[in-house]
């Protein structure tokens, strides 16, 4: 069992805080970047052995793309990966590229499920956000995902922006609840350097979140969406029971993927690898007939372990009770941060907020 | 510094080289230091001396000459005390001058005071902008308590704001003599430099000692060379150095060959001998820094013991204590080295190890006062790649019980509170030179820092000299800047030991969730007590990070808590997002958080970072000097 992952790095404006690999501007490359992915899928295929149940088309902004280019690449993916039928397919989509058309194209070839970066339902928050599209724009992208028949919907929201209260919060988790969306992934903002937030954030210009108002805030989302009978399955992500995301717990469980596309990433076994960063580096390799890697690391048991660990508390799994010295294990499960389940060691919700400290004390 | 056996050549046009061969008559020698106020031009004036009599070319000067080290050029004063030999013509004879550029702080005193043992005269400056400043007093009598013949010039005459004829009469005033008698020069110009040249060699008496003589020599400084061993600064009393003469140190009982003789003209030259009452250097071929004392003496094996050590110099005491410790804990070693190393360097320098629940194993120091230890520090760092913690300074205690003292160097050593009788600190006996303006402020900050005034005079109508006793632990800290800020920058300030006098002491201590941390025990007066701990634990919750729980930061006396702040749990420490993309890089930064985590010091259970450590302990910029 196997995951595939595609990357489409094209956005319609650059949010402030993303860090993701995601370009403007670079509109008139998008057919010929369809037509890379398309080799890049034969190119790497042949050397992916495992079946892949789960497709995942992400950014960037997917949905930018043409409604045919993206259906001829779905369909193309399923064929050349012989995914099965029941297969779970995201396309990721941003509430304002996206209509009933082109959502019925992307239904009919063959995508289950749309994940939905709404944020927040605040317009000063999207404002500091610097998201283009306004709190009207989700309802209506939600509509029309149910409308394509779209069974599947998740909505992304985004905790703890400059000028973001608790109680603007509290709306925002409720207008969400409310449209109904089987799966939500909230994150807390967080300021990656590189980015025009994180510049301003260093040159004192804009205020970093305060972390006691996002623990504050991760805790509401925890009660309000938990009382709406999602169940917290990870960190930051919440679903209706049987709505996880399985393409994303393969990454936590940590099956093998294949990435295509500029930067993806890819794993199996202990080799990790991953694609060139520039979509025109990524076009000239991949249209010159080779593997466009840009670099690979092995995990040395160390590291195989340390990301056992992150990932296994991530997913609330937890780690079996005998992984860790008893002696790092107490004071955390005395503080109320570890809770036992069985034989495993499980972080509780306040645990989850502090997982750094966790992993660090649990992988030694 | 000495710069190996054989100085550079020297390129055609400079100046000629000392001529290491011929022996100067005794009569024609001159031994002369110049001492003053800190400031008042004394490497200046050495630069104009250089000149004059050629043994630096014009292509070589540069200002202050004599300050090599890295630290004195960047700081602009002169650290250690140097020795150079110089010759000049006089009345169709040739003289030999062996010039010392002494420090002016008063942290290093006693450096001053080794080098008028190696001396007949001193050059007593004074800035004539300035007039007659705290440690002028003070230089001026230990010269003269030495015996020495005083030459007072005022300098910097060249200074609009010069008042020559008025320093003139001062200081004419103070060595007792008439004010005819006083040069006036400018080390920047150069004016009336020859006629101090000239004054120097007529009026300070040439060295005594005898060739025939059993030798004893006083070694006034030493120096280490990886290469050659310890180098001793000596100035010959009686008998003659030769270079390979078998000699002995009497201090230390021991043996050893002179590997080389010879003299600074500027740089190090080779000479075949040093007579009587000359000065120069003595590469000693000896490794171990122990074995060369300054203020010992060598006598020559053999021919006949000399009959005592002369009577050197006042051993340097140190003033303030600190605990040195590696950043890294596997520099022990290297520190240890190091100490050794510079304390040959620097005779005043005194450690004994310590270990500290906190910062492990490292070095309770001793200095001379807070720019020393600064110094000291910095070489450290510098010289020896070495990244270190310092404890905060402090005095050393005397503490009583029955007739038993006990010396505390370290506020973490001092007996908890009703096990002793009393706690005696070290006083000092302050001069303060300030303009009559001023001296009410003055006497107001000497009285809030419980001081006692021994006695006041007038040095002029405008000029008052006041002697107070004053704790040390007021004064090394913030006292001198306060000093300044009241009087505008006129006033100026030195000290000198007195003795140990009981005073209401107490210790405070930091503690972290419950826990002592002995790296931050101080020892104050009851009084401030409670700033100290205010100021403490305010700087701690600043500094330390927030941990998985409450963290209680707090000061004691004793069981008693006078201060108390709490660091909150940290509740938010996680990676919002991890697919696959990220997954090598949120490793990445767990693995950078688990090293970062490894950099901490458990205190308890309350993890500190090093940074904390250096910044709770430092003194404040502006508690300096
Ligand atoms: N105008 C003027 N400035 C001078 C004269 N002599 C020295 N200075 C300046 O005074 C300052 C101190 O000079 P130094 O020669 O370093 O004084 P010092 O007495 O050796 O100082 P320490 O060794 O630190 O005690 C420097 O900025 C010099 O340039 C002078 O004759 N005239
Ligand atoms: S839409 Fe998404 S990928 Fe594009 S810039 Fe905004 S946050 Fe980044
Ligand atoms: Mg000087």
């Amino acid at each position: 069992m196997s995951g595939l992952y595609v990357h489409v790095p094209f956005c319609l404006t650059r949010c402030g805080y993303c860090d993701f690999n995601a370009y403007t501007g670079l509109d008139h490359l998008r057919s010929r970047y369809v037509r890379a992915l398309l080799r890049e899928a034969e190119l790497a295929g042949a050397a992916w052995p495992e079946p892949v149940e789960t497709v995942f088309v992400g950014g960037g902004t997917p949905t930018t793309l043409a409604a045919e280019d993206l259906a001829a690449l779905l369909v193309a993916l399923r064929e050349r990966y012989r995914v099965p039928p029941g297969a779970e397919v995201t396309v990721e989509a941003n509430p304002d590229t996206v209509d009933v058309g082109k959502l019925v194209v992307l239904r009919e070839s063959g995508a289950t499920r749309l994940s939905m970066g709404a944020q927040s339902f605040d317009p000063t928050v999207l404002a500091s956000l610097e998201r283009v599209h306004g709190p009207d724009a989700v309802r209506r992208a939600m509509a029309a995902a149910r409308e394509a028949g779209f069974e599947d919907v998740n909505l992304d929201l985004i905790y703890g922006a400059e000028g973001e209260t608790l109680a603007s919060w509290q709306r925002t988790l409720r207008e969400a609840i409310a449209l109904g969306p089987e799966h939500v992934s909230a994150y807390a903002l967080t300021v990656e350097p590189g980015t025009p937030l994180g510049r301003a954030v260093a040159l004192g210009l804009r205020r970093p979140p305060d972390p006691d108002l996002q623990a504050d805030m991760f805790a509401l989302a925890c009660e309000l969406l938990g009382e709406a009978g999602y169940r917290h399955y990870e960190v930051s992500n919440w679903a209706r029971p049987g709505r996880e995301c399985r393409h994303n717990l393969g990454y936590w469980r940590r099956r093998p993927y294949l990435g295509l596309g500029a930067g993806a990433h890819s794993f199996r076994g202990e080799r990790r690898w991953w694609n060139v960063r520039p979509p025109e580096e990524y076009l000239r390799r991949v249209e010159a007939g080779e593997l466009p890697i840009g670099g690979e690391e092995r995990l040395g048991p160390e590291q195989a372990h340390l990301e056992e660990v992150l990932l296994r508390l991530r997913i609330l799994e937890g780690v079996p009770a005998s992984w860790a010295e008893p002696r790092a294990v107490e004071p955390l499960l005395d503080a109320g941060l570890l809770r036992e389940q069985g034989a495993s060691l499980v972080p509780t919700e306040r645990g989850m907020l502090l997982l750094n400290e966790l992993v660090l004390a649990l992988a030694g | 510094m000495y710069q190996g056996r054989y100085a550079p050549e020297r390129p055609a046009g400079a100046a000629a080289p000392y001529d290491g061969l011929a022996v100067t008559e005794t009569s024609r020698i001159r031994n002369f230091c110049i001492i003053a106020h800190i400031d008042h031009g004394k490497s200046t004036l050495a630069d104009r001396l250089l000149e004059l009599t050629h043994a630096v070319s014009e292509r070589e000067m540069r200002e202050q000459y004599l300050d090599k080290m890295d630290l004195e050029r960047e700081r602009g004063i002169t650290i250690k005390a140097q020795a150079v030999r110089l010759t000049h013509e006089l009345g169709g004879q040739t003289y030999e001058l062996n010039l010392i550029d002494t420090p002016g702080h008063v942290d290093f005193t006693y450096e001053v005071s080794r080098s008028l043992a190696a001396c007949e005269g001193a050059v007593l400056l004074v800035d004539a902008a300035q007039g007659i400043e705290a440690q002028t007093l003070a230089n001026f009598h230990l010269a003269r308590d030495a015996g020495l013949t005083i030459v007072p010039v005022v300098n910097k005459i060249d200074l609009p704001a010069a008042d020559v004829e008025g320093t003139r009469r001062d200081l004419a005033e103070l060595v007792g003599c008439d004010p005819s008698e006083v040069l006036a020069v400018s080390g920047k110009t150069g004016a009336g430099v020859p006629e101090l040249l000239e004054a120097v060699i007529r009026r300070v008496p040439p060295p005594q000692g005898r060739r025939e003589d059993p030798l004893r020599a006083l070694i006034f400084d030493s120096t280490f060379d990886p290469y050659r061993g310890v180098i001793a600064y000596v100035r010959v009393k009686d008998g003659v150095l030769r270079s390979h003469a078998r000699l002995h140190a009497m201090a230390v009982d021991l043996d050893w060959e002179a590997e080389e003789v010879g003299v600074f003209a500027p740089e190090a030259t080779p000479v075949q001998e040093l007579g009587p009452g000359e000065v120069g250097y003595l590469v000693t071929s000896l490794k171990d820094v122990h074995l060369v004392r300054v203020g010992d003496t060598t006598p020559v094996q053999g021919r006949g013991r000399a009959r005592e050590p002369l009577p050197g110099y006042r051993e340097p005491k140190p003033m303030v204590w600190s605990g040195l410790f590696p950043a890294e804990g596997g520099d022990y070693t290297a520190l240890r080295d190091a100490l050794e190393k510079l304390k040959l360097n620097d005779a005043a320098l005194v450690f004994e190890p310590e270990t500290s629940s906190a910062l492990g194993f490292g070095f309770r120091c001793g200095f001379l006062g807070l720019l020393h230890m600064d110094i000291v520090k910095e070489r450290l760092e510098r010289e020896f790649g070495l990244e270190l913690i310092a404890t905060a300074p402090n005095v050393e205690f005397h503490v009583i019980r029955g007739d038993r003292t006990i010396v505390v160097h370290n506020p973490s050593e001092m007996p908890p509170p009703g096990t002793y009788d009393r706690v005696e600190e070290p006083v000092v006996l302050a001069t303060i030179i300030t303009p009559a303006e001023y001296l009410g402020a003055v006497l107001e900050l000497c009285q809030a820092r419980r001081g006692e005034m021994m006695d006041m005079k007038y040095l002029s109508t405008t000029r008052v000299e006041v002697h107070y006793l004053l704790p040390l632990a007021e004064i090394i800290f913030d006292f001198f800047d306060q000093l300044k800020s009241r009087t505008r920058g006129y006033a100026s300030l030195d000290y000198e030991p007195w003795g140990y006098e009981p005073a209401d002491l107490v210790r405070v201590d930091i503690l972290l969730h419950g826990e002592p941390v002995d790296a931050f025990s101080s020892v104050v007066h009851r009084e401030k007590a409670y700033r100290y701990g205010r100021t403490m634990v305010e700087r701690l919750r600043e500094l330390i990070p927030r941990q998985l729980f409450d963290g209680a930061i707090q000061a004691a006396i004793g069981s008693r808590i006078i201060a108390r702040e709490t660091v909150k749990a940290k509740r938010k420490d996680v990676l919002a997002k991890c697919y696959g993309g990220d997954v090598t890089r949120k490793r990445k930064l767990l693995e950078q958080q688990k090293r970062g985590k490894e950099r901490l010091r458990r205190v308890g259970r309350v993890d500190v970072p090093q940074e904390a450590f250096i910044a709770a302990l430092r003194v404040d910029e502006g508690e300096r000097r």
